[in-house]
C-alpha cells in the first residue's frame, strides 16, 4: 500500500515538473525577442544575387541596353523569352518586343549570364502572382527600367567598335582608323 | 590516284586535291578561313596547320596549300598542330572589336566556331585594336572592317571569280584594307555573295539586317524563279516573314553562288499590299465565298456563251502544279487552254527549244564552264541569265574563247567578240556557220543537207563573212565547243538554227553542246504542258476584241506588264463580263478585276519548276503562310491574344484555289496533285518517286531520229532605210516581275537607258544620257538614251523596265522612223 501511495506521488511530483518546465519555457520565451518575420508587413531585405522577377536595364546614357542579341532567348531552357530584333531610326540595334513569360520562367539565371550587355537581370523580387495567368507575360514595356541595376557603368557601346556610338578609333582600347590612302606606316 | 593516311584513315583521292579537301571527304573539318572550294587555296590565314609525320613534307603545313601524295602520314590532332591553331586564333582575334552581339554574321560565323573551337576566350595582349572606316556600299551590303581576319576570300571572289574590279585590297601588313577606292555601290551583279563567302562579318546583308539569328530561322533548301536558270538557294523564314535568301551549293546549276536578284527579290513575299483578303466585285470576302463566286459566275458565263467563252491566263512564275492543274480543269470545263505567254513569237521559239533538247545535246550550267570555245547567240548574259554570264567567266578564265552575237551593247565580266548584229542576221550567220561547217567535214555532208533550212532571211552584210569564217574555224579548232542561244530578241527559227548547229557539232565533237535561255523561271514547263501550237495573250486579247472571250480567270499572271499596248488591253478588259484574278502580287489586274482571289507565294506554299535544261526542281514550302508578325502587330509586339487561326493564313496555293474554282472539292492534297501532275506530262510521273530535294531532268534520250522542223518563215529586217527596229530586252534589274516588287531592288535599280547605235544617234543630234523623246504609238515616251558603238545599227534597245511605259508601243513588232526620235529638252 505504502509502496502505492509513493509512487501516485512520484507521478504526480513529475506531472507538475513537466507543467512548470513547460511553463517556464513558455514564459521564457513570452520574454524573448520573436523570430518570426512580420510577412507580408515585414519583407526581409534578400541577398542581391537571389533570382526572381526579370528587368531590361538601362546604359548609363539612359538608353536601353539590350541589343536584341538573341543569346537569352537561345539559352533560356524554357524557351520564355522571345523577342523580334529591328534597325532603330538611328541605326541602332534593337528589339522592336521582348517578352518573357514569367508563368513558364524557372528562375534559372542562364540568360542574365549570356547577357552580352548587362542588360538583363534577375531581382531579387519573387512575389508577383497575378490573377490570370495571361498576366505574366511581360512585354518590353513592363521589363525595362530606368536603372542600369547591378552595375550602373558598363556600356557595350563603349566598347564595340561601332560607329553607331562613336566615330571609329575613340572606344575603349583603339587605334585611330587605319588610313588607306596614306603611305605612312 | 595518291593515297594517304589522315588521322588513321586511308583515302585516295584524285591528283592535285588538296590536303585539307582529302580531310573533308573523310569527315575530317580542318580549321580554315581563306580556303574556298570555289576560289582554292591562297595559305592566308594559316589557320589550316596539320603535321606531316611521313611522306614527301614534314612537320607543321598549311593542309590548304599542299596536294595530296601518296604516303602521306598525317595529324590534324597533333599537339604542335592544335597549338599552333590556336595561336592563330588567338592574334586573328587581337583586333576584333568584341561586337558579335550586334553582328549579323553572328551564330553563323566561321570567325565563332573557330574561337570557341580553337579554345580561345580572354584577350591576352594589353595593346589597343587596329581600327577602320566603313564604307557605303551600296543597299545591299552593309561593310564593317574591324571584324576582317585578311582571308583573301572577299577579293579573290570579287576580282578573279567574278571578274568585277571596283572592290579589293588595299594597303600593306598588318593594315590591309578590303574595300573600294571611294564609297559607293558595288558593281558586281553577284556581290551579294560576298556575304556568304566572307568567314567574319564584315559584309553582311542590308535587306535582312538585324532581323534575325540563323538558330531561330525557318530553313529550307529553295529555289530560285526569277530567271529560266533556276539556280539553288536557302530560303530563310521568321515570324511568317522571309528574311534572307543564300546560296546554296549544286553541283549542276550555279555552283557556289547566286546573283544579286535572286538573293534580294524576296521581299516581294512581304509586301504589306499583297492581296491578303478574297475580294468579290470590290468587297471583301472570304476565300470560300469568293471561290463560290467565281465558279458561279464562270458556270454562268460557260452556260450562256459556251465554255470557249471562259479563258485561262497563266505565266511562267506559276508552279507546274498550277499549271497542270489549269491544263486539267481547262480541258474538262471545256474553257480555253491557258495562255501562258505573253506573245505568240516567245511562245514558238521555247517550244522550237524545248523540242530540239534532248539528254545527249543539253549541257548544264556546271559543263558549261569547261567549255574551250563559246558561240551565244541573242543573249545578253548578265542580264537575262546572270548566272549564266559567271559560268561564262569561268571558262574565260580557262582560256576559252568567247563570241556573243547579239545588237544590244553587251558587257560581261570577261572579254568576248562581239558581233554586234541585229536579231534579224543572227538566224543567218548562224545557219552559214553551220553549212560553212559541215561543208568542210565531208562525212557528215549528208547530216548538213538533212537539217537544211530556208535561206535566212535578208542577206548578209559582206563584212560579216570575215567574222563567220573565224568562228568556223575556231569551231573546229576546239575540243568542247558550246552553243548558247537566248529566246527573247531572236527571230522565230534561230533556236532550229542553233540546235542545227550544235547537232553538227555533237557529231563532230561528240560531247553535249546546247544551252538555251529561256524567257522564265518555267517556260520550260509550260510548253511541256502547252497545246500545240499553243496559245498567247495576245490571242486572247483579239478574241475579246471579237466578243468570243467573256471571261477571263488570271492566275498568277500580270498582262499589264507584258503587254505591249497598255491602252488596247485596258479596253479589251473592259469588255469582259468576268475578270477573276489569283495572284500573291498586288498587280495591275489585281485591281481591276471583279472577284480576287489571293493566292500563296512560293515561300509559302512550295512548287515545282523546269529550268531551261529541263531539269525538275521542287522545293518545299518556308513557312506555313500568314500576315506576317511585323505587320500584324503594327512593328509593336504581338497581340496579347490565342487563337488557333493565322491571320492570313486561309490563303492557299493557286492550284487548290483553282481545283476549288472548277469545282473538284476532293482532290487537294499534296497526293493527288503528284497525280494530276503525272497524269498531264508522263515525265513528271518521276516526281512522284524522287524525293523533294532531288532534282531530274525531262529530256528525250536522243536517238538519232531527225529533229522535226518547222519551217517557220522569219519576219524580215525592216527594208526602210530610216526607222529602227525596235528590240524589247530584259534587265537585270527593273524587267523580271518578281524583283520588281522588293524595295530593296528598287532602291538599287538605276535610271533605264534606251540604247541606240552612235551612227543612228548622230543625225539626230544624241548625245549619250540625254533625254530623248520617242513619239510611240501610245503617246510620247520620254527616256535618256544610251549612245553606243559596240552595238548594231539599225535597232532601238527598249528595256521593258517598270519604270518605263514602253506599253505605249502599241503593236508589236515595231519599227520607229528616225522622225519620230527627237531631243527632249528636259535636263
Ligand atoms: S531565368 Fe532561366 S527560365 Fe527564366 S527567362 Fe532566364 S533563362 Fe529563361
Ligand atoms: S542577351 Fe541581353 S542584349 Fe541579348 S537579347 Fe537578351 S537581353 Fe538583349
Ligand atoms: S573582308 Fe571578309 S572575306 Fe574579305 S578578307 Fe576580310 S574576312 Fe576575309
Ligand atoms: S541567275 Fe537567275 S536563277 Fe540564278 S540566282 Fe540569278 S535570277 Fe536566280
Ligand atoms: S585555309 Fe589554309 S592558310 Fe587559310
Amino acid at each position: 500500500m505504502a509502496k502505492e501511495e509513493s509512487s501516485i506521488a512520484k507521478t504526480a511530483a513529475e506531472m507538475v515538473k513537466g507543467l512548470a518546465g513547460s511553463y517556464a519555457v513558455t514564459l521564457k520565451h513570452l520574454f524573448r525577442k520573436p523570430i518570426t518575420e512580420q510577412y507580408p508587413e515585414y519583407k526581409k531585405p534578400l541577398p542581391a544575387r537571389s533570382r526572381g522577377r526579370i528587368i531590361l536595364t538601362v546604359d548609363p546614357d539612359g538608353d536601353e541596353r539590350c541589343v536584341a542579341c538573341y543569346l537569352c532567348s537561345a539559352v533560356c531552357p524554357t524557351s520564355c523569352i522571345s523577342m523580334e530584333s529591328r534597325e532603330r531610326d538611328d541605326g541602332r540595334r534593337h528589339a522592336a518586343w521582348f517578352r518573357i513569360n514569367f508563368a513558364r520562367c524557372i528562375y534559372c539565371g542562364l540568360c542574365e549570364e549570356a547577357c552580352p550587355t548587362l542588360a538583363i537581370q534577375l531581382t531579387p523580387d519573387f512575389e508577383f502572382c497575378k490573377d490570370d495567368i495571361l498576366k505574366f507575360v511581360y512585354e518590353k514595356e513592363d521589363l525595362l527600367v530606368n536603372h542600369g541595376g547591378r552595375n550602373q557603368e558598363y556600356n557595350f557601346y563603349r566598347h564595340a567598335g561601332l560607329s553607331e556610338k562613336g566615330e571609329k578609333g575613340t572606344h575603349i582600347n583603339e587605334k585611330p582608323p587605319v588610313d588607306v590612302k596614306s603611305n605612312m606606316p | 590516284m595518291p593515297r594517304l593516311v589522315i588521322d588513321d584513315l586511308q583515302i585516295e583521292v584524285p591528283e592535285g586535291t588538296k590536303v585539307i579537301e582529302a580531310a573533308e571527304r573523310l569527315g575530317i573539318m580542318i580549321p580554315r578561313f581563306c580556303y574556298h572550294k570555289a576560289l582554292g587555296s591562297a595559305g592566308a590565314c594559316r589557320m589550316c596547320a596539320v603535321k606531316f609525320i611521313h611522306g614527301p613534307f614534314k612537320g607543321l603545313q598549311m593542309s590548304c596549300m599542299i596536294d595530296a601524295q601518296d604516303g602521306m602520314v598525317v595529324s590534324t590532332t597533333d599537339e604542335e598542330a592544335v597549338a599552333f591553331r590556336r595561336q592563330v586564333i588567338e592574334w586573328l582575334m587581337m583586333n576584333h572589336p568584341h561586337d558579335c552581339p550586334v553582328c549579323d554574321e553572328g551564330g553563323q560565323c566561321l570567325l565563332q566556331d573557330e574561337t570557341v573551337s580553337g579554345g580561345h576566350g580572354l584577350r591576352r595582349y594589353p595593346g589597343r585594336k587596329r581600327t577602320y572606316h566603313d564604307q557605303y556600299l551600296g543597299e545591299f551590303i552593309a561593310h564593317e572592317m574591324n571584324r576582317c581576319i585578311h582571308c583573301y576570300r572577299c577579293s579573290r571572289f570579287y576580282q578573279d571569280f567574278a571578274g568585277y574590279r571596283d572592290l579589293g585590297p588595299m594597303q600593306i601588313a598588318n593594315r590591309v584594307y578590303f574595300g573600294r577606292f571611294r564609297d559607293g555601290p558595288l558593281e558586281s551583279p553577284f556581290a551579294g555573295n560576298l556575304v556568304d563567302i566572307c568567314p567574319t562579318g564584315v559584309y553582311t546583308d542590308r535587306s535582312s539586317r538585324y532581323k534575325a539569328r540563323r538558330w531561330d530561322l525557318q530553313r529550307v533548301p529553295f529555289l530560285c524563279i526569277h530567271c529560266s536558270l533556276g539556280c539553288s538557294t536557302v530560303a530563310s523564314a521568321r515570324y511568317r516573314e522571309v528574311v534572307r535568301i543564300e546560296a546554296r551549293f549544286n553541283e549542276s546549276v550555279n555552283g557556289h553562288f547566286i546573283c544579286d536578284r535572286g538573293r534580294f527579290a524576296y521581299p516581294y513575299a512581304n509586301l504589306a499590299d499583297r492581296p491578303r483578303r478574297a475580294r468579290v466585285d470590290g468587297e471583301d470576302a472570304s476565300l470560300a465565298e469568293a471561290v463560290r463566286a467565281a465558279s458561279g459566275r464562270l458556270d454562268q458565263i460557260s452556260m450562256n456563251a459556251g465554255p470557249d467563252a471562259v479563258a485561262l491566263v497563266a505565266s511562267d512564275r506559276c508552279s507546274l502544279e498550277t499549271l497542270a492543274v489549269l491544263k486539267r480543269i481547262s480541258r474538262e470545263k471545256g474553257w480555253r487552254h491557258p495562255a501562258v505567254f505573253p506573245r505568240p513569237d516567245l511562245e514558238h521559239k521555247t517550244r522550237r527549244a524545248v523540242s530540239r533538247l534532248d539528254r545527249r545535246l543539253a549541257v548544264s550550267m556546271r559543263e558549261l564552264e569547261s567549255a574551250d570555245f563559246i558561240l551565244a547567240v541573242g543573249i545578253d548574259p548578265v542580264h537575262e541569265a546572270p548566272m549564266l554570264a559567271l559560268a561564262l567567266r569561268q571558262a574565260f578564265r580557262e582560256d576559252a574563247g568567247i563570241v556573243v552575237m547579239d545588237p544590244r551593247p553587251v558587257s560581261a565580266p570577261f572579254d568576248f567578240d562581239h558581233v554586234a548584229i541585229a536579231p534579224a542576221e543572227i538566224g543567218g550567220c548562224l545557219s552559214r556557220i553551220t553549212e560553212a561547217l559541215s561543208a568542210l567535214q565531208a562525212d557528215s555532208a549528208a547530216q548538213g543537207k538533212e537539217t537544211r533550212r530556208p535561206e535566212a532571211a535578208g542577206p548578209l552584210r559582206a563584212d560579216l563573212d570575215s567574222r563567220i569564217a573565224g568562228i568556223v574555224e575556231r569551231l573546229r579548232g576546239s575540243r568542247n565547243p558550246v552553243i548558247v542561244c537566248g529566246t527573247d530578241i531572236v527571230r522565230d527559227s534561230t533556236p532550229d538554227r542553233a540546235a542545227d548547229l550544235a547537232r553538227l557539232l555533237l557529231q563532230l565533237k561528240a560531247r553535249p553542246c546546247l544551252f538555251f535561255v529561256l524567257p522564265g523561271p518555267n517556260s520550260f514547263g509550260a510548253v511541256l504542258l502547252a497545246e500545240s501550237p499553243g496559245r498567247s495573250f495576245s490571242d486572247v486579247v483579239q478574241d475579246i476584241e471579237q466578243g468570243k472571250v467573256k471571261a477571263l480567270l488570271v492566275v498568277e499572271s500580270d498582262p499589264f506588264k507584258n503587254f505591249p499596248d497598255r491602252e488596247r488591253l485596258e479596253r479589251a478588259l473592259d469588255r469582259l463580263d468576268l475578270l477573276a484574278a489569283m495572284d500573291y502580287l498586288p498587280t495591275s489586274v489585281v485591281g481591276r478585276a471583279h472577284i480576287v482571289l489571293p493566292t500563296c507565294t512560293v515561300f509559302e506554299c512550295g512548287g515545282s519548276f523546269i529550268n531551261q535544261e529541263g531539269r525538275v526542281q521542287r522545293v518545299e514550302p518556308v513557312h506555313e503562310g500568314g500576315i506576317p508578325v511585323h505587320q500584324v502587330s503594327g512593328g509593336g509586339h504581338p497581340p496579347r491574344v490565342f487563337s488557333h487561326e493565322v491571320p492570313g493564313g486561309e490563303i492557299e496555293a493557286a492550284w487548290r484555289t483553282a481545283l476549288e474554282v472548277a469545282g473538284y472539292t476532293n482532290a487537294r492534297d499534296n497526293l493527288s496533285i503528284l497525280k494530276i501532275m503525272a497524269e498531264e506530262h508522263p515525265g513528271f510521273a518521276r516526281c512522284r518517286d524522287i524525293p523533294t530535294s532531288r532534282s531530274f531532268r525531262v529530256l528525250p534520250d536522243a536517238g538519232d531520229r531527225p529533229p522535226v522542223c518547222e519551217e517557220t518563215g522569219d519576219r524580215a529586217a525592216p527594208e526602210a532605210a530610216d526607222t529602227l527596229e525596235v528590240v524589247l530586252v530584259d534587265r537585270f534589274f527593273g524587267t523580271e516581275e518578281l524583283s520588281g516588287y522588293s524595295p530593296v531592288i528598287q532602291n538599287a535599280d538605276s535610271e533605264p537607258l534606251v540604247f541606240l547605235h552612235v551612227r543612228d544617234a548622230e543625225p539626230l543630234g544624241i548625245a549619250h544620257s540625254d533625254w530623248i523623246s520617242i513619239a510611240l504609238e501610245g503617246g510620247g515616251l520620254e527616256v535618256r538614251a544610251g549612245v553606243s558603238a559596240q552595238m548594231a545599227e539599225g535597232v532601238l534597245v527598249i528595256p521593258r523596265h517598270r519604270l518605263l511605259e514602253w506599253q505605249k508601243l502599241g503593236p508589236v513588232p515595231a519599227q520607229i522612223p528616225f522622225g519620230r526620235i527627237s531631243r527632249a529638252g528636259k535636263e
